[in-house]
């Protein structure tokens, strides 16, 4: 017999591997909440849902690898998808080669990144997104851009003038245009890694002058007083056309904004909470499809869903209350019980014969079981089964 | 810390609560709290949002590889990342890398020192060590070392020469990404004046 010493010891440990955790009843019933709500709004657009599998080939990379990846009983290098873009890009290049037109797909599930240890952040997460593939121009630009407020407002979210960024990688790689390719390549590395300043100082030196240096500058810094180019901001007036008349401003210029991720050529965007950081981002990749096959036009979003369950929180989110579930004590006669239960099931209110200790928040109701027809509530008289539900709604 | 508390005074912030070296760690500064740490450390606290701004060396973000936005560099605390061998002992060294096919590299910054010699293909073992890298050659705990140097007399008083300069650091100011498009409007002076200040240095 193995005692509960066992479990603690490396072969049994008691948690899961650093970075990844138990997501417990609670939790998992207010992201249920949410993932629901975003799959009604994914597809009140179009967007059809999609699986992606859960392993992609891996690669070596000569740089530290962000993919969790090992090898198969085939030999074979693989990765668990680090995100679930590049694997649409895939799956899209390969199995919708020969259809050209528009293609609107949407996900919920998990990617996984390899993390240094020690560093507190999670290797799996969780995301929601939709790919618009083959969707050109300002208005597939505007509609996405529209569709993740609308998917963060909807989840309860209020959508504030700063909660979205929205840059341009053509637009900033634009502000070095007089350099040549290879100083403006270094240029853009050095802003994917946030590094504002490595990347002017690096424009000085290959010769950039003054005035274009400071415009350069302005633009990057963003805030106020910064005239935003006109190519954005028409991406973001015709986004706010989701909600005309309505003086809510929600998008933000900001040419500061190249994300670490290298496949965007275009529009890029991401949503920030005050208190958790970012909880969504996306852009324009017109090259990542090429990659597998013949390019196509694309841009989508993905939203991390627990960080927008904890942005959620900080405002004092509660999700949608649940029918309460009636806890039922069985009579002797079980057959009775078993009968009972199923009346008041087919009335509409959910039972579970004896007691529950995880209830995940939800309300319980206790009551006893007198015969096939009838309970006895604890706080309360006696009720017909049939009806029970009539009497509980939430 | 001198230069910092300089910088900031002089863009006009009230460090007087601030003593290097004193207990207390987080400082009121009328419009603004100071939290002081340890290098290595501010480049956690702003990666993670526990501070909005941080005054913290190339050096730190080079090894830490944190997610931060870097705004200004400010010119001072100047040093140098460097690849140092036993002076005389270059021609000995290749002969055991053409010999033995690796050399061992002794290092604080062992992130740095692998990333630099995987661009270079030359195969090396790291050896992380807390402290003075500098004595691993002299006591045969490695061939070379990887480390930080201001004007190189730590290095010339061990006999070492510095074989390959790896990258400059200088002080920068730095900011959590989410707090720098959200709280633009506190940054923001502070980032100009900053950059104001660092400009004609």
């Amino acid at each position: 017999m193995e005692g509960p010493h066992t479990y603690m010891n490396q072969q049994n440990p008691v948690g899961p591997p650093r970075g990844f955790r138990d997501i417990l009843p609670t939790e998992a019933r207010e992201l249920g909440v949410i993932e629901q709500t975003l799959a009604e709004v994914f597809a009140d657009s179009g967007f059809t849902p999609l699986h992606p599998p859960l392993l992609e080939f891996g690669a070596v990379d000569s740089a530290k690898p962000r993919r969790i990846q090992f090898l198969d009983s085939d030999g074979n290098l693989v990765a668990l998808r680090p995100d679930l873009t590049t694997s649409v890009a895939r799956l899209v290049a390969g199995r919708y080669r020969d259809m050209n037109g528009v293609l609107r797909l949407s996900y919920i599930a998990p990617v996984f990144r390899e993390e240094p240890p020690m560093s507190g952040v999670a290797r799996e997460v969780l995301q929601a997104g939709v790919e618009l593939i083959g969707g050109d121009g300002a208005l597939a630009d505007a509609e996405i851009l529209a569709l993740l407020a609308e998917s963060l407002e909807r989840c309860g979210l209020s959508v504030r003038e700063s909660t979205v960024q929205v840059g341009s990688i053509r637009l900033a790689s634009g502000l070095f245009g007089i350099l040549a390719d290879a100083a403006r390549g270094e240029i853009l590395r050095a802003l994917r890694e946030g590094d504002i300043a490595g990347a002017l100082s690096r424009a000085r030196e290959a010769g950039m002058p003054a005035d274009h240096l400071e415009r350069a500058a302005r633009a990057l810094a963003g805030g106020d007083g910064v005239e935003a180019e006109a190519d954005l901001c028409r991406v973001i007036d015709l986004a706010r056309e989701r909600w005309p008349g309505k003086d809510k401003r929600w998008g933000v210029p900001n040419l500061g904004l190249v994300p670490a991720l290298p496949y965007y050529t275009g529009v890029v965007f991401e949503a920030i909470h005050a208190d958790v950081g970012v909880v969504a981002s996306g852009g324009r990749y017109d090259l990542l499809i090429g990659a597998f096959g013949e390019p196509r036009p694309a841009i989508g979003f993905a939203i991390d869903v627990l960080q927008l369950h904890r942005a959620l929180f900080a405002g004092a989110w509660q999700p949608r209350s649940q029918r309460p579930l009636l806890l039922l004590r069985a009579s002797p006669d079980e057959r009775a019980t078993m009968r009972c239960a199923a009346t008041i099931r087919g009335g509409g209110m959910a039972v579970a014969l004896g007691d529950v200790v995880e209830r995940a928040g939800r309300s319980v109701i206790h009551a006893e079981v007198v015969d096939e027809r009838f309970v006895k509530l604890d706080d309360g008289p006696v009720a017909e089964a049939a009806t029970l539900g009539r009497d509980f709604v939430p | 810390m001198n230069d910092a508390l300089s910088a900031l005074r002089a863009i006009g912030l009230d460090v007087s609560g601030i003593t290097p070296g004193g207990r207390r760690l987080v400082v009121d500064g009328g419009a603004v709290e100071f939290v002081l740490a340890r290098p290595s450390d501010i480049a956690t606290y702003v990666e993670r949002g526990a501070a909005d701004l941080g005054i913290v060396g190339k050096d730190v973000l080079l090894e830490s590889e944190a997610r931060v936005v870097e705004l200004v560099d400010l010119g001072f605390g100047a040093c140098r990342f460097v690849v140092a061998a036993p002076r005389g002992a270059m021609q000995r060294s290749l002969d055991e890398y053409r010999h033995l096919g690796t050399l061992e590299v002794a290092t604080k910054y062992p992130n740095v020192a692998e990333r630099h010699f995987r661009a270079r293909d030359i195969a090396v073992e790291i050896v992380k060590v807390a402290g003075s890298a500098e004595v691993a050659p002299l006591v045969g705990l490695a061939d070379w070392i990887v480390d930080l140097v201001a004007t190189g007399s730590t290095l010339r008083a061990n006999g070492l020469a510095v074989v390959e300069e790896i990258a400059s650091s200088t002080a920068r100011l730095v900011a959590n990404p989410a707090s720098f498009q959200l709280r633009r409007q506190e940054i923001g002076p502070v980032v100009e004046r900053l950059a104001a200040w660092a400009a004609p240095r």
